[in-house]
């Protein structure tokens, strides 16, 4: 059985792994860069090593060093989290070569999800339906416009080994598949070594529906319901919930199988995820599977009662799922809001710095995983996830109302986040009837809407401010710490020297 | 009771709140620029101000001046406060006779002087006159006269400082030039002893006001302005942040701030700022934002000689003053503007009790004969003068090199600085280890036969045993060479050490700086 | 006729709440002591107490209602603040705004700024103009990378490029002067 676990990873997902190692029992171990050295997730464990400096790649992304610590520290067993080195197949590879038990699937798996190419491959072969594209990787420009031509504009450029909505782009026509091939080809190469680009038909109003997946080494595959994830931005998700508004149980009963059906075929094992395409027809297509836990999977555990973390650690350990499919049914609602740190307004650009002050909320269903404290400071080496705002409900209305009132009491005081735009979006009609789609803020303005709600807001509180700004010359006397007693030196003071 | 005593009373009060009338007050905003009044309205705490003299009018009577009686004469008189401190000031009302000085006027205006001496309050004053009241002739002069009189009787012993929202000419900007710090109003203010039009009758040169005395001319090439403010808002806005740092008179010590910035913060990143290379610059001004409270840095004279900078700041929320060499422009070199522009500077922090922290990396003087001839030697020793002077608490950190003449006149220890620190990147000597080796080595260097590789290692040999900190902290005049990353704490804690010290010298009339 | 509360100057009590344009009116009737102030706002009298004052915040019940003030900026004629989370600015004298201008232009007129400020923080990845070219508003000026993204720095207005104040590789906080486009 895993007695120590050593958590390569940091940020709100460390601390998370952490709070179900100490309710299981399990020792932890945390790993820092320079950058990290006060940060909460060293504070919890029961352990924690430096690891190098700030940059990713000198510390949190540095295997060998990983490795090493998990092995002097005694952990015989390491959680990835998600991001960093948790779909890394030589890191896989490299776990199992030393002997230590990664709570995850295999090196060959990742690999073969990784591969977005050969991944549809084998999707095909299953019978998993999936989206219309090129059936391979395109390495010459002609190539890629072959097929948009025969598939038919618009069409999405995709890296194979992008993650995580990077490395996508939209084209419309011939003239900016030929720019966007070039571009792409050189980011590709530059990052991975070679051009591998492959391209897919662009669906328009599409919402991005996932299911949560578990397989164990004995071969018991189960899906936990799915998760719509539409409301994005530049295809990075930013608004999870479950169950999703146009999955009744039907369709959950029919595309779960579908999905569990992938993970047989890639032989995954441990907790993953497989993402779908659904259009507004209803035709669902798939897109691919994420080789780990992902950010979204609390509101996967709010509906299903399940803590996913010890699920993996329990598989991890050899146990069987102790639930069958026809166990788990779906129970109310939850919301996710991933809490950035980002500038709405300036096309979501990164903001950092000291974190002066945190009011984290909290109430009947409303749970929040970050790693945030007064005083602490938001990196610029790492991504902008401060940490994620889940809420649950009896009902999609009842988890709705928590989270808007969630959002009105998280109070972040020294970086720029979206939690203005949630409330915005929350607060919409098309939101409350469930009219989502991956392009969700362009179609219907939200940002025009949020610059009305702030305005709205501002009038609100402008008397008060008047207020403040009335007694403002008294709060600058009030830093004055000098004592009144120097002006009576004038008087009695005759020489100077 | 009292009906028509009290009706002529608010009919006069009325009158002399008009200034020059509606049509000239419309004319003033024509201009783009701000009534006296409004001047005083944006300075002063809400309601704080209290006028005195307004109803003074002149009582002239050539050139039919009897029929151009004002209230107030051209200048608005009175006190108030700023951000709760006492203030006395005058503004010129250019909407009065275009705001020329009279007889009465000057009378004004050295009222308010005199009473800001007696009660230890700043002067502030609002420029934007035509000048001398020519109508008045020598009763003008005389007044002009008067206040340069009160402005010396003031100098160091109270805070004066001149706004310049309009013109002033002639011997009216006598009386600025012997404040402490003049702020002009970009594209309004203007300030010359002789205007363009006699500049041209008598040279025949061919030039505008604001390029002969604007905003921009006094800050950049003459000094005569220590701030150019972009318009009458940052004007008032400059006054205000000048006032928070310096106390009221010279009895006091400047105020001290609650700023909430941590006094042990350490910046590991200060060491990266300084290039391997020294001969490569950086910006002086990076080490300066890292080291004070909140990163805020209130540079004077700014555009000014910027191969110095000057400036206020805070430390642990005491008001310091900082002196420091801008490696960026001329290589941190010394010459006769930044003479001048540090040593009046240093001289002003002296008056009112403000620490000075001195931050070197120089190589030395400006050479040529423009700089000789100037009379680099005369100006150079203010500089020197300034520092000896000084018995504030005196505080240097040598951070790269310090050579020669240069170095000693950067605050050096034996000019009766407190404290002397050094980072390890400090290269103190009298010459750079080039030029040493070049005059010290000249006969080896000439007979050997492979000389540049000799002087390659002469230079470093010389660079290793000389231009470094420790030969002079071995003889006790760096205090500590210290951790670049502690220079905010270090220099916190010798602030704290020396904030009671107390200096005595032989008493005398006054020194003779060379001028 | 005598009533004692003649001022020499005619107190401007208006304010521009910039966020909305909304004209608001306000002044200090009186301190009734004890950190207390009697206020009048848009008309009506309002009671102030302020609860705590550190050095960088305000708390205060304004008619029993609480609030909590960070001051950001304040100069003569604007203030910038952050009330119970919400950010306003104020412009104090809406009045006089149009004569001050007149010969300097407004105060944060973006185009006509010769400074091209940094609105992240940073890490400069490529610098894509040099000094002396000719430049259109939109144009990218740099490329700075935080938190694993890469943002493209565009210039503010039209110009040529008077000057570069990056370095490759450096870090650079927000606010800081990137280039100075003429």
């Amino acid at each position: 059985m895993i007695k120590k676990i050593l958590i390569a990873n940091r940020g709100e997902i460390a601390i998370r792994v952490i709070k179900t190692c100490n309710a299981l029992g399990i020792k932890s171990v945390a790993v820092y860069s320079d950058e990290d050295v006060n940060s909460k997730h060293v504070k919890m464990a029961s352990e924690a090593y430096h690891i190098g400096a700030a940059s990713p790649s000198q510390s949190y992304l540095n295997m060998e060093k990983i490795a090493e610590t998990a092995i002097s520290s005694g952990a015989d067993a390491i959680h990835p989290g998600y991001g960093f080195l948790s779909e890394n197949a030589e890191f896989a590879d490299l776990c199992e070569k030393k002997k230590i038990n990664f709570i995850g699937p295999s090196g060959k798996s990742m690999r073969l999800c990784g591969d977005k190419m050969e991944c549809k491959d084998v999707m095909i072969k299953a019978k998993v339906p999936t989206v219309p594209g090129s059936l391979g990787i395109v390495e010459e420009v002609e190539k890629a416009l072959d097929v948009a031509h025969s598939i038919g504009y618009p069409v999405l450029l995709k890296s194979v080994f992008g993650g995580g909505g990077r490395g996508i782009r939209l084209v419309h026509n011939e003239k900016e598949l030929r720019e966007a091939f070039e571009i792409a080809s050189g980011e590709s190469k530059a990052a991975f070594g070679k051009s591998a680009l492959f391209v897919e038909k662009f669906l328009p109003k599409i919402r991005h529906i996932e299911f949560q997946l578990a397989r164990d080494k004995h071969g018991n595959a189960v899906h936990i319901f799915e998760r719509e994830c539409s409301i994005q931005r530049r295809h990075q998700k930013l608004i999870e919930m479950s169950p999703s508004p146009v999955v009744d149980q039907k369709i959950r009963d029919e595309i779960g199988e579908l999905a569990v059906k992938a993970a047989v075929a890639v032989d995954y094992h441990n907790a993953g995820t497989a993402e779908f395409l659904r259009l507004d027809d209803g035709a669902f297509y798939f897109i691919e599977i994420n080789a780990r836990l992902q950010v979204e999977h609390p509101v996967t555990e709010l509906v299903s009662g399940l803590d996913l973390v010890k699920l993996q650690i329990d598989i991890a350990n050899g146990k069987e799922i102790p639930f069958k499919q026809k166990d788990l049914k779906v129970n109310g609602c939850s919301i996710e809001c991933r809490i950035n740190a980002e500038d709405t307004f300036l096309d979501f650009a990164p903001s950092t710095g000291k974190i002066f002050d945190v009011n984290i909320p909290s109430g009947p269903g409303v749970r929040v995983d970050t790693y945030l404290y007064p005083g602490c400071t938001v990196s610029p080496y790492y991504d902008s996830l401060m940490g994620k705002l889940i809420t649950w409900g009896q009902n999609f209305e009842e988890a709705r109302q928590r989270m808007t009132l969630a959002l009105s009491d998280f109070y972040i005081e020294g970086v720029e986040t979206a939690i203005p735009l949630y409330k915005t979006i929350l607060d919409s009609k098309e939101f409350i009837s469930g009219d989502l789609s991956t392009d969700f803020l362009d179609r219907f303005k939200i940002l025009d809407r949020l610059r009305a709600d702030m305005k709205k807001e501002a009038s609100g509180k402008s008397e008060a401010a008047l207020a403040a700004t009335l007694i403002h010359s008294e709060f600058l006397k009030n830093r004055i710490k000098s004592h009144k007693e120097h002006s009576v030196r004038w008087k009695t003071q005759v020489d100077r020297h | 009771m009292h009906s028509e005593k009290i009706k002529n009373f608010l009919h006069k009060r009325r009158q002399a709140e008009q200034s020059g009338g509606e049509e000239r007050v419309q004319g003033q905003h024509d201009k783009g620029k701000l009534t006296a009044r409004e001047r005083i309205d944006l300075l002063l705490d809400e309601g704080s101000f209290n006028e005195i003299d307004a109803m003074t009018t002149h009582h002239y009577y050539e050139f039919d001046m009897q029929n151009k009686k004002f209230f107030g004469d051209g200048v608005v008189t009175g006190y108030g406060t700023i951000h709760g401190k006492q203030v006395f000031l005058f503004a010129y009302d250019f909407t009065v006779l275009g705001g020329t000085l009279s007889e009465m006027g000057a009378k004004k205006i050295t009222k308010v002087m005199e009473h800001a001496t007696n009660v230890g309050s700043p002067i502030i004053g609002i420029v934007d006159s035509g000048g001398a009241r020519i109508q008045e002739g020598i009763l003008s002069l005389d007044g002009f006269a008067s206040i340069f009189y009160h402005n010396q009787l003031a100098s160091g012993v109270v805070p004066q400082i001149t706004v310049s929202v309009g013109p002033s000419a002639g011997g009216a900007v006598y009386s600025p030039a012997m404040t402490d710090f003049v702020i002009m109003a970009d594209k309004i203010a203007t300030m010359f002893v002789t205007g363009p039009e006699v500049v041209k009758t008598v040279l025949g040169e061919d030039v505008s006001f604001d390029e002969l005395g604007g905003a921009m001319s006094h800050g950049k090439n003459s000094g005569v302005a220590h701030f150019v403010a972009k318009n009458e808002y940052q004007c008032m806005d400059i006054v205000k942040t000048l006032l928070s740092y310096i106390p009221q008179n010279s009895t006091e010590e400047p105020p001290i701030v609650e700023t909430g910035d941590d006094p042990n913060r350490l910046d590991n990143n200060l060491i990266n700022i300084i290039p391997e290379n020294p001969l490569q610059p950086y910006d002086m001004k990076e080490i300066i934002n890292s080291i004070v409270d909140n990163h805020v840095f209130f540079e004077i004279h700014e555009l000014f000689a910027p191969n110095v900078i000057i400036g206020f700041a805070r430390l642990h929320g005491r008001t310091i003053g900082i002196v420091a060499n801008q490696p960026m422009v001329l290589a941190g070199a010394l010459d006769i503007d930044s003479s001048n522009k540090a040593s009046r500077f240093i001289r002003f922090c002296d008056c009112y009790s403000v620490p000075i922290i001195t931050l070197v990396d120089t190589p030395g003087y400006m050479p040529g004969t423009q700089q000789e001839h100037a009379g680099i030697i005369r100006h150079g020793s203010k500089l020197l003068y300034a520092y000896c002077e000084a018995t504030v608490p005196k505080i240097t950190l040598i951070i790269g090199k310090a050579y020669g003449g240069a170095y000693i006149a950067m605050s050096s220890k034996n000019l009766g600085t407190d404290m002397n620190y050094a980072w390890p990147t400090a290269q103190i000597a009298v010459l750079g280890s080039e030029a040493a080796v070049r005059i010290m080595n000249r006969k080896e260097l000439d007979a050997a036969k492979d000389s540049a590789a000799l002087k390659k290692q002469l230079v470093d040999n010389f660079t290793e045993k000389f231009a470094n900190p420790y030969v002079a902290a071995s003889y006790g005049t760096i205090d500590s060479v210290i951790d670049p990353a502690e220079t905010r704490p270090a220099l916190i804690r010798a602030l704290d050490a020396l904030a009671n010290k107390r200096e005595r010298r032989i008493p005398r009339k006054h020194g003779n700086i060379n001028l | 006729m005598l009533d004692g509360k003649h001022k020499w100057i005619d107190i401007d009590m208006k304010f521009k709440l910039e966020n909305t344009d909304e004209n608001l009116d306000g002044e200090i009737i009186k301190s009734v002591g004890n950190n207390e102030f009697l206020l009048k706002i848009q008309g009506k009298e309002r009671d102030l107490k302020v609860i705590t004052m550190t050095h960088d915040k305000v708390e205060f019940m304004l008619d029993s209602v609480y609030h909590i003030t960070k001051y950001l900026e304040n100069s003569t004629n604007r203030i910038t603040l952050v009330i119970d989370g919400v950010k306003l600015t104020f412009n104090k004298r809406p009045e006089m705004d149009k004569i001050v201008y007149k010969n300097s232009g407004a105060d944060s007129s973006a185009d006509s700024q010769i400074n091209l400020k940094s609105q992240i923080p940073g890490r400069v990845v490529s610098i894509n103009v040099a000094t002396g070219d000719n430049i259109k508003k939109g144009d990218v000026v740099c490329v700075l990378e935080s938190m694993k993204m890469q943002i493209s720095i565009k210039s503010h207005k039209d110009g040529v490029v008077k000057s570069m104040k990056l370095k490759q590789g450096a870090s650079v906080a927000k606010n800081d002067v990137l280039a100075e486009i003429e």
